[in-house]
This record gives C-alpha cells, structure tokens and sequence, in this order.
C-alpha cells in the first residue's frame, strides 16, 4: 500500500488532468519544466519561483489586462507596454539604445559561461520571439527560465545562466517607462535589473545589459528572498532578505556612493534607516524582524506594503509614511507567502501551521482560516478575474475567489463571502480567557485593534474556519506558487515544473491566439499531459546525461 | 583522534557567544553505537532533563555501595561532560554502553539499532529504577535487596508505559518521577458504540507519539490523522460491554494531557507485506519550528518549540548511522559521534526527506523534540 503509493508519487500517472469546481473544468493545458528538471532540487537552495511577464505590442491604449492583484510570493504578475516595437528589428534598436545608458557596472559579473550545457535549444530563443506575449519567468538551480505561456513547448525558449549565484526571485515591472522592467535577486544578495525584450532577442545565455545592485554585497550578503517593484512609481523597488532586512532601491540610480548601513541594535526592533548619501542606492534600509523575511507584497495603489517572514508575523506598512499599520501572527510557525485583494480590503498569508489566513485590512487582524492543506502554504493569490455567478443583491457582500498551493503538492481554490462567514460564539468558555464585555462573539471578534500593534497568534476557537471548493493534487513535486491570468490558473513546483490549467469557459475569444491550440481534441491534449507526466523523470527531450544524478 | 582540531573549530564559530558554562562534546562510538549517542546528545540538551539528572548524581554519589545501573552510568556521563574544563572535545560513554549491552540484549550485537527503540528502553528503565529506589526507601530494609533481582526482570518492560506492580498485593497510585514530569503525556481512547452510542474513555500515558507518515505531508497534518476518528467494523468491531457483543464503532486518539517534552516519533520503518520486510519510507515530512496541537488537544494553544532532531541517514531500516541536531542557546548544532558543528536554522529542510522515492538526499528527522513554551495567549 504504502509503496503504491510512492511509486504514484513519483511517477505521478495518478494525477489527474483536470479537476471540477462549480463554474465547470479546469483543464492541465500546457506543461513547462526546464531541461535540468530531472534533477532533484538541491535542497532548498533553489526554490523555484514563477513571474508572469506581460508583453504587449506596442499601441495599447486600452487599459492594462493584467490582475490588479500585485503579487504573492513568488508570483509576480505584471505588464509592459513595448513602446517601439511592431517587429524585432525596431524592438532591438529601441532597447538597445536604451540598454547601453545603463549598462555599466554589471556586465563584467554577468559574463557567465556560455557553454554550460543544460542543454536547451537557444537559437529559438529568438526565432520564436514576435515582440508580444505572455511569459513565464522562473528560476532553478544557476539558471533563470523564460517560456511562453501560449505556446506548446514544453522546453523554455531562453535560459540565463548565471555563473556565481542562484536566483532566487524576480519580479517584473507593471508599467516600465524605460526598459528595465525585470528585476532578478541573488543568493548572495546582489540584484541586477534589466529589460526582459531585450533577453528574448538575444539567442545567448547570459543576463544582458544590466544594472546591477548591491554588487558583491556591498550593503548586504544575505540572500535575497523575495523583490517587487512599487506599483505607481518611477522605477522604486524593494527587496526582501535572510536577515530580515529589507532594502529600497531606485533604478535609475547609480549606487556610486557609499551604500552601507550601520549596524542593527536591536535585531527585534523595527527600525528604518536612511542612506547617508544622496547619491547612494539603496536609499534606505528597513529592519522588519529577527529572521528571514519569507514575501512582500504591495497593495496595487502602491500605498501599503505587507512582509511575511520567520517570525510567523505579518505587517503591514504604509510605505510612504515608513510607519507600521498593524500585525498579526500566525498560529504557530514561520509565514512563507502574502498577497493582497486587489481592492485592498483582505490579505493572505499562508505559512507553516498549514492554513491559509485571511486578514482584514479594515479590521486589522485574522477574520477567517482556511483548512485543507495537508503540509505548508507555500503560495496564495486572489483570482480578479473572477466574478459571483449570481450578483443579485451584490452590494457590500462581495465574494472573492482565491487559491492556494501547498507542499502537499495541492492546488485548493476556495470561496470568500464575509456574510457568510460563521463567527464562532463564545457563550461559555472553557477555561479560556475572559470574554470582553456581554458581546456573544469571542473576544478577538469584537476587539479593533489599535494602529500600528502586533497582535499575538489568536486562539483556535475565536478565529472562523473556511473550507475549500476545490483541492486537487495538481503535482507530483511540492508547490511553490500559483498565478491567475485570465485564461487559466499557472502553478508551479518547487523545482521548476509549470503547469497551466485552462478556465472552464474557455472560448474562441482568447486573444493570445491559444485558441488552436485548444481546438485540437482534448483526447491529443490529454495524452500529452499522460505521456509527459509519466516521464516526467526524465524529460521527453532530453537525453539520459542527467537522469539518476 | 580529531579531538583538539573539531574542539577549537567550534569554539571558533561560535567565538563570543558561546554560552557561559556549557559544553560540547562529541561521543566516540563503538562500533555501531551511533543510535545510542544521538540520543544521549538529545536527553543531555534537554535542560530539565539534565539539571534534574544532575541534581541525583549530586545526591547520591555518597552513597558508597551504590549499585551500578543505567541511572548511575548515565548520570556519571552527564556529570562528565558538565564539568570538563575544556569546552569541546570528545569524550568516551563506554561504560554507560556497556551497561546498555548487559542490560538488554536486543542492544549487546554490534548490529544497527533502533534510536527510537532505545530512547523508550531507556526512559522505562530509569523510570523503572527510580521507582524501585523509592519503593527502597520507603519499605523495610528487607526489601532493598529485592533490587538485586530487578536487571532480570526489567527487560521485560520496554514496552510504552510504565506498569506499576502490586506491592504487597495492594496496588499504588501511578509512580511519577521526574522522568514523567518531563515527557509524560495522557492520551484518551475514545471509543463510540454506534449502536447503544455509549462512549467508552481509557487513559493511556505515553513517553513519545509514534506518527504514521505520508509522502508530502506536514507534522501538523500527522497529527491530524493520529487523532482523526476512525470507524472499526468489518473484522474489527469493538466488544461493547453495554450491547454485551461486538459492534461496529468510532474511535478516536486525543491528547488529555500533553506532556512538556513532546517526542514525536515518525513511523520511517514499515513493514511491507509483499516484500516480506521492513523499509525505510523516506517521504518528506516538514516540521515546524513552532507547532500547536491543534487538532488532537482539548486546550490547543500551547506552543511547543523544536529543540531536537535524530536524523536517521541510510536508504534502509537495518543499516545507516544517526545523528543528532540539537538547538542550544539559540544555535543549532549537529552531533555526529565524536563531532560537533555548528548549523543553521535555515538548513533544516535538509532533513524533511525527499518528494521522490530516489534520491541522493537520505538524511531524515525521525525522532522529534518539542518543548512546551506554556499557554502563547
């Protein structure tokens, strides 16, 4: 029995290709790993992580199609207006010119290998590349990965590779005026910025035309944990580290001066120091907690910003003011992801006592917990592409949809309606804390809690529970981080495999030309995911130099 | 030897802050006898363990024609250790094994052993010690000699739990000693006739909870399925005294009373039926620095901090060798026999174990230590 099910675990043929909620299937449609997939992550060190990339030819006037949700950790979401681009040879001219302004302290360290083989096809690289589209960026072992997400193959159509260090995370601009939109952070804590257009039309392997910051950990060689950029500003982003630093940058800043910061005192003091210089990037440093700082999130006015880390804590700051709004903690254990609605009413944080959190911003603390995951909440976001089946009445009482993905290797979306959400009574406690006042909530339910405290973990019996729509076992592999767009559901696995479930309605409408794709038999679609899945050992495309390492 | 050089390594690491009167010392291992010393390394981290330990030696090392036993050896160990003059270094536990050997002969072959077999041997033992010097002193003279006979009979109570025996064919209330204080838990075995409904209790302690595991799971969800109820029928009704025949019913595990030192032991060695013999699962089972019970407590707010780990290395169950990370102080150290280094927190997913069924990484937590942090809220 038990080895049953370790052989399905590890081959995975038992894992369905879609799974059913109320709106109708979701179907696995396209899978992506990386050539190195076979091999066993190393234990950690390279979680991979997923970005969604927007590209957009160049006259979009109409708004940005892109979920208002900022991010969740690991997934970025984003979109980039090409401003000259209508084929590759004006794109080149356009973001080279760009490119070279600000190349200058970077590419000496980035003049990686080129040889090293992990043997993807890299002239594609360019031939596949028409200037649009959407792209998933993701990182395993040395390597940053970038596929399209429209297109059947599996194999990534470029690969970066980095000689000295890991990336760990990375995030891609919104609204890049100039062309450095893609942001990608280090192990050993460096941070480099550069244009994603201009990697995809280069058939290379190494990181182009970049600027790059923190360089050899002048200011800090603590890993990089997570980054973002700040939505609605002129090219400001943060970035969050092992030591519970988090640093904020100006990319269109030469770090020239001296950028080191005094010693921290008090490791469990939130403190927020300036850089001495002007001229110096980072400009400011914040110490948010003892411990790693584990995600960032931003709300997507830009105006808050929400960390996650070892402590268990979440805080949620107004980055303008540099001041603490509130906290909360976990149950038990370290938070490893955050996201916000994209109305900035609700949180998420999702973390090692395996519930996934939701937090009213309003309220300021813990309104529901969601359980249904059988190991640690590695990623969350909210689904703003969906919308209540029936918006009779819709009035205060909106429905979010969010998901989850967990190192039980399950997808789990659920339902949020905060009328219907049951808060427990507390008619006669057990031998529990007093109740505040005559009020039959629990106390935690009652209490507002003053701006700018940390609150301690609640009690199990004052917080509500929800439960998932849906849990569907969507990997063989621990999951990383999920993301919404707005044909399907991306999740990714901690070793870099990606796999892209397409929304129940969709239709002839799709506009990233899938829509072939999609008309091709199910039957076609399905015995691909069955022959790829069950090979998923050892990749279809590779041969055997790296399996059983 | 490597005394000197890992000795003057760590002290290096640690440099000024290592803890005032503490010290690290690796154990030589003879032949096999790594079971026995990640688990020595563990009990002696194990701060109340250890003063309460340290506190009998000092109280009974005057008494001049002590016999020898497993209490006095490890007490002797411990005390060894605690006043050495150097910091580091390595030190030899042959006597305290010897003793291990004489008294068990599941442990006298120099095959490899089970830590978490021994660990419970071990607790038993002292608890069964401790209770007969009490009994000693509290009866006649006559009836301290009946010590002398006990080696024989103590092999027969490794099993969880200490059975407390008529003395003078009046049964005692339950013998507690500073060994229960630390790691005794009450567990409740609820069982619900489905028939008549009647709910049957029966109180059980426990040393360590034994977890069945499952690939891709969390010591938080473990517990979850220790405690989840679970209906027995089929072959397996349940005898109801009240319907006076065996009916189908609902059991259930919780925890009455949780223990201070909670000792989670995951089931990594499993029989399985068509191979004929034991394997080792090396699923991944994160655990938490910080965990709660709460899905198996009644009071589930009580917030219990990782404090050690014995890490099983092998790919099967009859060979392999142990370590152990123990957190002291705030720094986290990893005991392999006559070593000891310094870790990082952040390195511990390395002993999750591993989502596929190959692979190169076969370092795995398999026994557990929490300590009670008291009531959070």
């Amino acid at each position: 029995m038990s080895s049953q099910s370790t052989a399905i675990n590890s081959q995975s043929p038992g894992l369905k290709t879609y799974f059913k909620t109320p709106e109708g299937r979701y179907k696995l449609q396209y899978e992506k790993a990386h050539p190195a997939a076979v091999l066993h992550y190393s234990h950690g060190k390279a979680v991979s992580q997923l970005t969604v990339a927007y590209l957009k030819e160049k006259p979009t006037n109409q708004p940005l199609a892109t979920p208002s949700t900022p991010s969740s950790s690991g997934v970025r979401s984003a979109a980039a207006r090409l401003l000259g681009a209508g084929n590759g040879s004006r794109a080149l001219s356009f973001v080279g010119g760009n490119g070279t302004s600000r190349t200058v302290s970077g590419s000496s360290r980035i003049g990686g290998s080129l040889g090293v083989p992990t043997g993807s096809g890299n002239s594609q690289a360019v031939a596949n590349y028409d200037g649009k589209g959407t792209y998933l960026i993701f990182n395993s072992a040395d390597t940053l990965f970038i596929s399209d997400l429209n297109s059947q193959d599996k194999d990534p159509i470029k690969s970066i590779h980095f000689s000295n260090s890991n990336p760990v995370c990375h995030a891609f601009d919104s609204d890049a005026k100039d062309g450095h939109d893609l942001l990608i952070g280090l192990h050993t804590g460096d941070v480099y910025s550069v244009s994603l257009r201009q990697q995809l039309q280069d058939p290379g392997r190494k990181l182009l035309a970049a600027q790059h910051y923190n360089k050899d950990g002048t200011t800090s060689n603590s890993k990089c944990t997570c980054i973002a950029w700040v939505p609605e500003s002129e090219g400001t982003f943060v970035v969050g580290h092992a030591d519970g630093n988090i640093y904020i940058y100006e990319k269109n800043k030469d770090g020239t001066a001296d950028s080191s910061f005094p010693a921290i005192k008090d490791q469990a003091q939130f403190t927020v120091t300036h850089a001495r210089s002007s001229k110096s990037n980072p400009i400011a440093r914040w110490h948010v907690c003892q411990g790693s700082i584990n995600s960032l999130s931003f709300s997507s006015d830009g105006a808050s910003l929400a960390a996650v880390g070892r402590d268990g804590y979440l805080r949620v700051f107004d980055f303008a003011k540099e001041q603490l709004k509130f906290g909360g903690k976990s149950y038990y254990g370290a938070l490893l992801c955050c996201t916000w609605s994209s109305d900035g009413k609700y949180i998420l944080t999702g973390g090692e006592d395996d519930l996934v959190q939701v937090w009213s911003t309003e309220d300021r603390k813990v309104v529901a917990w969601g359980e249904g995951h059988n190991s640690w909440v590695s990623g969350v976001a909210f689904d703003s592409y969906w919308s209540a089946p029936n918006s009779e009445g819709a009035g205060d009482n909106v429905m979010y949809r969010f998901g989850s993905v967990g190192q039980d290797t399950q997808l789990l979306l659920w339902d949020l309606a905060m009328d219907e959400i049951v808060v427990p009574l507390r008619c006669c406690p057990p031998g529990g804390s007093p109740t505040f006042g005559s009020g039959s909530h629990s106390a935690h339910w009652d209490n507002v809690y003053p701006v700018g405290s940390l609150q301690p973990a609640p009690s199990t019996r004052d917080v509500p529970k929800i439960s998932p729509l849906v849990a569907h076992c969507a990997h063989a592999d621990p999951l990383s981080g999920l993301m919404f767009t707005g044909e399907s559901i991306v999740t990714i696995s901690r070793e870099g495999h990606i796999k892209i479930w397409t929304r129940p309605e969709h239709g002839e409408s799709n506009p990233s030309g899938s829509s072939e794709a999609s008309a091709t038999a199910c039957g076609a679609r399905d015995r691909h995911a069955a022959a790829s899945t069950k090979t998923s050992g050892s990749s279809l495309k590779q041969p055997s130099s790296v399996l059983f390492s | 030897m490597v005394m000197g050089a890992t000795g003057s390594k760590l002290e290096k690491a640690l440099g000024e802050q290592f803890p005032e009167g503490e010290r690290y010392f690796g154990l030589e291992n003879f032949g096999n006898t790594c079971y026995c010393n990640s688990v020595l390394q563990v009990l002696y981290f194990c701060i109340p363990f250890r003063e309460q330990l340290l506190d009998y030696y000092e109280n009974n090392k005057n008494v001049g024609d002590a016999e020898e036993n497993l209490l006095t050896c490890l007490a002797d160990l411990f005390s060894q250790i605690s006043s050495q003059k150097k910091k580091t270094g390595v030190i030899s536990p042959r006597r305290f094994v010897q003793r291990v050997k004489k008294q068990n002969e599941l442990f006298r072959s120099y095959m490899h052993q089970d830590a978490h077999e021994f660990l419970n041997f071990l607790l038993n033992e002292l608890v069964d010690i401790l209770e007969r010097e009490t009994n000693a002193a509290n009866a006649s003279p006559e009836a301290s000699s009946s010590s002398s006979s006990s080696s024989s009979s103590s092999s027969e109570k490794v099993a969880n739990g200490p059975s407390n025996p008529p003395v003078n064919g009046v049964r005692k209330d339950p013998f507690v000693t500073w060994v229960h204080d630390s790691f005794q838990g009450i567990l409740t075995n609820e069982t619900r006739c489905l028939r008549c409904e009647t709910v049957t209790a029966r109180d059980e302690t426990f040393f360590d909870l034994s977890l069945d595991i499952e690939q891709n799971s969390s010591i938080t969800s473990c517990l979850k399925n220790f405690s989840s109820t679970e209906t027995l029928n089929a072959e397996d009704k349940f005898f109801c005294d009240k319907c006076c025949s065996l009916q189908e019913a609902q059991k259930r595990m919780k925890i009455k009373k949780p223990p201070s030192i909670l000792v989670i032991h995951l089931k990594r060695f499993k029989y399985i039926e068509h191979l004929g013999r034991n394997k080792k699962l090396s699923y991944r089972v994160v655990f938490p620095m910080e965990l709660k019970l709460m899905n198996t407590v009644e009071d589930p707010d009580t917030e219990y901090s990782l404090f050690a780990v014995v890490v099983h290395i092998g790919t099967g169950p009859n060979h392999g060798h142990y370590v152990s990370l123990v957190k002291s102080h705030n720094h986290w150290l990893y005991f392999d026999d006559e070593t000891v280094e310094m870790i990082d927190e952040s390195t511990m997913h390395k002993y999750f174990g591993s989502s596929q069924e190959y692979s190169s990484n076969t370092e795995h937590g398999y026994i557990l230590f929490y300590e009670s942090l008291g009531r959070s809220s």
